[in-house]
């Protein structure tokens, strides 16, 4: 597979959302953030902190009220098919199979029957989904397997950046590990760019390179904080002292945030 | 279908006669006020063989099969832009509504003046009656298409076009599909309605012929039941259409 990923950058960007009543609800505040070409970076902070604001805002589907957002050097100006999004929950088509969901961006893309048979196949190596359940809805799938067809459907247009919101959240702590140590597997083969977005500091570290832990909103960046861990990881890497100090780094930080708001 | 839901059927179907012919007995009215279900069955096999229903069976099929295609097409599209424009609900609503709470028994012999006892006017009839509970059931399933849904679609830049068909309309035809098991049965309600305001033929000619001037009340019952095994069908049929599409989701 060849190695596609590209440079994000975020720069003094303030978003906010009408209200009910008039007014507007700032959500982002000045937020500025780079992500290298073929990085992972990590969004931590309190609920509600605009996280997720963010990620949409980078996939394109809101419009910041000030700043840019660019992709290696062009603004981002709405959805662009170099930008996979996975959504905290799976968001799969009920009335489609795994398979018709898996190929449903190549579908609205024009591709033909044939070539998005062969992406599928790819694509269902890529995420390690049983070749049995590509015929199944959705409704007959487990919560795991759900999240595998939703992360294959964000890949199916071999994106350069994939933007993840929550995505292993409704996962028990086992299955979640071993989600995160796949998404590691899968990120060494298909080399995106990664933003996601997590509640757990100890997936944070695990997944990422960087982790940029935000303040209550409106949100902007209180901390950027470098992950001192070798790759290639495994689950056992969790249990390295320098896993600890990043810990508590990312705590005070968070723990600031929370005494300022 | 399975076999114990076969049997729950012929089993309710049995009761229904059962309770039929207790009260014929019990009460004692003449087969030409009550006719009892045997007799009514006999005159259904007699007429059927003799070549009376067909003609009137095959009428009302038509304006039912017109009537509904022209009703619930012409909903859907309406239902659509209701649900999705503000300014065609405040404009079209108090309209629909209206209609819809005009009584199409009023207003069937006014079609009839303006269209004639063809075919076009027991046609529009159906279409009336069918095109209420076809439109408000669309407008309610596209409202109820999941948000996050379409912010995939739009995440996934596919056009207004492929969001309406890839996902509105999917998404919707639950919805759409169980306003139209209601539009079939009424269909078949405003096709009588518009057989009864003047026509030539069909089921509704044949009831008021059973009653009138060939004073058969069993060929009425059993036009009746002519009715009523028409619009079980038509609701079947839709069942179907349903399963098919829907399935298990």
């Amino acid at each position: 597979m060849t190695r596609t990923s590209g440079t994000i950058r975020v720069d003094g960007v303030d978003l906010s959302f009408p209200v009910r009543g008039g007014g507007r609800l700032p959500v982002l505040d000045a937020m500025s953030l780079e992500v290298a070409d073929g990085g992972i970076v990590a969004l931590i902070g309190p609920n509600g902190c605009g996280k997720s604001t963010l990620l949409r805002a980078i996939a394109g589907l809101l419009e910041p009220d000030r700043g840019t957002i660019t992709l290696d050097g062009a603004p981002i100006t709405g959805p662009d098919p170099r930008i996979g999004l996975v959504f905290q929950e799976p968001r799969l088509l009920p009335w489609r199979s795994a398979a018709d969901n898996i190929t449903y961006p190549l579908e609205l893309a024009g591709w033909s029957p044939e070539r998005r048979a062969t992406r599928l196949a790819e694509l269902a190596d890529l995420v390690a989904l049983d070749p049995g359940v590509t015929g199944n809805r959705p409704a007959e799938l487990s919560g795991g397997t759900r999240q595998r067809v939703a992360l294959a459907r964000a890949l199916a247009l071999e994106p350069e950046v994939l933007l993840l919101d929550e995505p292993f959240s409704a996962l028990d702590a086992l299955s979640r590990e071993r989600f995160d140590l796949e998404l590691l597997r899968l990120w060494e083969r298909a080399a995106t760019t990664i933003v996601f977005v997590t509640h757990s500091i100890a997936e944070a570290i695990f997944v990422a390179d960087r982790i940029v832990v935000i303040s209550p909103r409106p949100g902007c960046v209180v901390a950027d904080l470098p992950v001192e861990l070798a790759r290639p990881r495994s689950l056992d890497d969790l249990d390295a002292a320098v896993v600890s100090s990043t810990a508590r780094d990312v705590r005070r930080h968070l723990g600031d945030t929370a005494a300022a708001a | 279908m399975s076999r114990s839901v076969l049997v729950s059927v012929a089993a309710a179907l049995v009761v229904f006669v059962l309770i039929w012919q207790a009260v014929v007995v019990i009460s004692g009215f003449p087969p030409f006020i009550l006719p009892p279900p045997a007799q009514v069955v006999t005159r259904l096999l007699t007429a059927w063989s003799a070549g009376i229903i067909q003609p009137h069976l095959w009428a009302t099929l038509v304006e039912v099969a017109l009537g509904f295609a022209v009703g619930a097409g012409s909903a859907v599209l309406v239902g659509y832009a209701l649900a999705r424009s503000a300014l065609v609900e405040r404009l079209v609503s108090p309209y629909l509504v209206a209609a819809q709470a005009t009584p199409i028994l009023a207003l069937a012999p006014l079609i009839a003046l303006w269209f004639g006892p063809g075919l076009v006017g027991k046609v529009l009839i159906c279409s009336l009656i069918v095109f209420f509970p076809v439109a408000i059931a669309t407008m309610v399933g596209i409202r109820a298409v999941d948000a996050r849904l379409l912010e995939l679609g739009r995440s996934l830049r596919a056009t207004r076009r492929q969001i309406l068909l890839t996902l509105e309309i999917p998404a919707a035809l639950p919805s759409i599909l169980g306003g139209m098991r209601v539009g079939v049965t009424l269909a078949v309600v405003g096709a009588i309605v518009g057989e009864w305001a003047g026509a030539e033929r069909g089921l509704g000619v044949l009831i008021n012929l059973a009653r009138g001037s060939l004073f058969d009340i069993p060929l009425m019952f059993a036009t009746l039941l002519t009715i009523a095994l028409v619009g079980i069908a038509l609701y079947l049929v839709v069942v179907l259409v349903e399963r098919r599409l829907v399935g298990a989701r």
